[in-house]
């Protein structure tokens, strides 16, 4: 064992330290397919203690290194090419609950559908729901800024993070506010931060109560251009429904076809999933006017589920409609951009013809009510023609995006995936800021290192001691 | 005193002040009180002339202007389409949104319709080193890039001089009423406020210097009819009420701010450093939030 390696078993004990090729290629990528890398160490802290004494060790030793939460996430963000991986999947504990301040209080490591469920008993609930969330982490969904179909209404996480305990790569600890008494606000720059900044010890976040009344439509449309116009015009009427998706004929085909079918309607062109919730009166009122307007849009017929085994059944289809794509090819490559939501039906045309040009198949499932796109692709990323095939569209139709007055990223993030097209859209001046940003929690950089912003952008590259990497 | 018209002058401005060591007060229309320690600085920078709706798509529900554009002004160009930025801060509609934003200043509404740091999608800036940065963009989701947006709210123009802001907009409610209620009780209100109805405010108000006859508490409900009049049924059991033009919130915005957040301001190291990368020579309102080097 290396130094480094046997350092760490110091501090969390050998079982937990994994030093050998063998036993690393589980942790070699996160859900993105296409994207490998071994690190060359992992460690798995079960403790606040052990979390910051590990962090404290990795100072010592110059080292950089990677938190992963569940490595669910969609960008290679959780990567850790040759260097040490922090897993913080066994630091699970709800440290408190309070149904009175609508808080609760947990380790990185808890998983997002499990607060919810322990939340479940005082009619309350963690809201962002990335379709994830039966696996992936609160600490990920912090790094990341996750969103999930519900952000529609009631925000994304960082609406959702009122105070934060991080370790910082130097080993200090620190709490970080909202600013709401004064103060910058650095939790707000550290949410979304995608591990650069340092590491979540402990977090508080918000609960929300449960609505009185949550009511599912699922309406049909033989046009996705339809179904996108009808978006807009709900947006456009003033109806906030909890979430707006979209799904596209190849995604319902896949999830019909799979053991998630929902019972869409297979010769539909596109279906959007309308849900919308609060108290009775005022949903059930929204519910008349949201079925004329989708009919009025062109629906060819509105479904209206009020029964939770009924809606749980439409979910399931549009939450597991990732995994179906399974039954179409070996990969499923997903993307994640966001346009001006008056211009999703343009888009969606322009995508399609993308597509076309480059023989791949296009699905589309995403949520349509922030104009985020998921433009999907099923492949074989192992087939390097297809692989290529596949990268060249999806370049494209990110810069039509970018060109739209859009963003490459709603919720997903950058990580390594979308490195390359972060030029576009932002100024050098820009990213040479953020990189002064990330200079405030990690000067020495050694905090994922290379990941959300390119290194390239960092004007004041300062005379940082080569990062050591680490063989074990 | 400057009133830069263009980015570019104020480049040139801070530009110069950054080089000479010489410190700026940032201001926009100049209506902000001194927060309690007031800036020591030859030149004033006043930011009214970046102003104007430059993108406005109300489909979207979003809208990018000037910082120097007014609260009032952006309210009449969304009024028209049925829509408000319901920033509705503490204080009155003369104030410019760059200041409402660079303070995050929020107003009784906060809870419900949003913070400043909730309503900014992005913006356009220059920091102490004269760069003209532009984090967000005018999409309602986006994690592109680390958060400079969320950075810049609430940093009081200690970071950068705002010139632009990307704005979320909401659809105004369909009806909107507003309730005084003289006999009420703090538990009973406490809990309405809390429940599935979802008020727009619930405000304790002092006094008659809203016009209104002694201590009592003020009730904004909004969304579609069926929705407000379940609500105004709930809110009968809290006690008797006695309708109030919506107008009643202007004066309440004005009469019950709270004090300056500016005041309690945390010198913590990383706030600090914050300070040193984004202003390195301390020239952007240098003693505003009472910091000691």
């Amino acid at each position: 064992m290396s130094l480094l390696a046997t350092a760490l078993a110091d501090v969390v004990g050998a079982a937990q330290v994994l030093a050998r090729a063998a036993t690393l290629q589980v942790y070699r990528s996160d859900a993105l397919p296409g994207l490998r890398a071994l690190p060359s160490l992992a460690v798995f802290p079960a403790t606040r203690d052990e979390l910051i004494d590990v962090i404290r060790v990795l100072a010592t030793h110059a080292a950089p290194f990677v938190a992963r939460g569940a490595g669910t996430g969609l960008s290679g963000g959780a990567l850790a090419d040759g260097i040490t991986l922090v897993g913080l999947h066994r630091m699970r504990r709800i440290l408190a609950l309070d149904p009175v301040t609508r808080t609760a209080t947990v380790e990185p490591g808890v998983v997002n559908a499990t607060l919810t469920r322990a939340a479940a008993a005082h009619g309350l609930h963690y809201a962002p729901d990335p379709s994830s969330q039966a696996a992936c982490t609160i600490g990920g969904n912090i790094a990341e800024n996750a969103g999930g179909p519900h952000c529609l209404k009631y925000g994304v996480t960082l609406d959702h993070v009122v105070a934060a305990m991080v370790v910082l790569p130097d080993g200090e600890v620190v709490a970080l506010d909202r600013g709401d008494d004064g103060g910058y606000d650095l939790l707000g720059a550290f949410v979304g931060s995608e591990g650069c900044f340092g590491v979540v010890v402990e977090v508080t976040v918000r609960l929300t109560p449960d609505p009185e009344r949550i009511i599912t439509l699922l309406a049909d449309f033989t046009s996705v251009d339809t179904a996108a116009e009808a978006t807009s015009q709900v947006i456009a009427a003033g109806i906030v429904p909890a979430a707006l998706e979209l799904m596209d004929a190849a995604t319902i085909g896949a999830v019909e076809s799979s053991v998630y079918a929902a019972g869409y309607p297979r010769d539909a062109a596109a279906v959007l999933l309308v849900e919308v919730d609060g108290a009775a009166a005022g949903v059930e009122a929204d519910v008349v006017h949201l079925s004329g307007l989708l009919r009025d849009a062109g629906a060819r017929g509105v479904r209206v589920a009020h029964d939770p085994a009924d809606r749980a059944r439409l979910w399931q289809g549009r939450k597991k409609a990732f995994g179906a794509m399974g039954r179409i090819a070996p990969h499923l490559v997903v993307q994640d951009a966001v346009v001006p939501r008056t211009r999703l039906a343009e888009l969606l045309r322009t995508i399609e013809a993308i597509g076309a040009r480059h023989g791949v198949r296009v699905c589309n499932v995403f949520h349509a009510g922030d104009g985020n796109l998921h433009p999907n692709i099923p492949c074989d990323t192992d087939d390097p023609a297809e692989a290529d095939r596949v990268h060249a569209a999806m370049t494209e139709i990110m810069t039509a995006c970018i060109a739209a007055g859009g963003s490459i990223t709603g919720e997903h993030g950058v990580g390594i995936d979308k490195l390359a097209y972060m030029d576009a859209l932002f100024t050098p001046a820009t990213l040479d800021a953020m990189c002064r940003l990330r200079d405030v929690f990690d000067p020495t950089r050694r905090a994922n290192p290379g990941k959300a912003v390119p290194v390239h952008a960092c004007r004041e590259w300062h005379a940082v001691p080569a990062a050591r990497r680490v063989v074990a | 005193m400057v009133t830069p018209t263009r980015i570019d002058d104020l480049i040139d401005v801070v530009r110069a002040a950054a080089s000479d060591a010489r410190p700026l007060r940032i201001v926009g229309a100049g209506r902000w009180p001194e927060a309690g320690h007031p800036v020591q600085a030859e030149t004033t920078v006043q930011c009214r002339a970046l102003r104007g709706i430059s993108h406005y798509t109300p489909g979207d529900l979003t809208l990018s202007c000037g910082a120097g554009t007014t609260l009032a002004e952006l309210d009449d160009a969304t009024r028209a389409h049925g829509q408000w930025c319901p920033l509705l801060p503490w204080g009155d509609d003369a104030g410019t949104v760059g200041a409402t934003i660079a303070t995050a200043t929020s107003g009784p509404f906060a809870e419900r319709l949003g913070r400043p740091r909730q309503l900014v999608l992005g913006l356009e800036a220059v920091d102490g080193r004269a760069q003209h940065i532009a984090p967000g963009g005018r999409v309602v989701k986006n994690v592109a890039g680390f958060d400079l947006t969320r950075l810049l709210t609430g940093s009081w123009g200690t970071l950068a001089v705002l010139t632009t802001l990307h704005l979320r907009l909401r659809a105004r409610p369909a009806v909107d009423e507003s309730w005084w209620i003289r006999d009420g009780e703090a538990a009973t209100l406490q809990t309405f406020a809390r429940g599935p109805h979802l008020p727009l405010a619930v405000h304790r108000t002092a006094g008659g210097s809203k016009g209104l006859d002694g201590d009592g508490w003020l009730v904004r409900l909004g969304g579609n009819r069926a929705a407000v009049e379940s609500a105004r049924a709930a809110l009968r059991g809290c006690g008797t009420l006695e309708p109030v033009a919506t107008e009643v919130w202007d004066r309440v915005r004005l009469i019950d701010a709270p004090p300056s957040r500016a005041l309690t301001w945390p010198w913590t190291p990383l706030a600090h450093r914050v300070r040193a990368q984004f202003d390195p020579a301390g020239i952007l309102n240098p003693g505003l939030l009472g910091e000691v080097a």
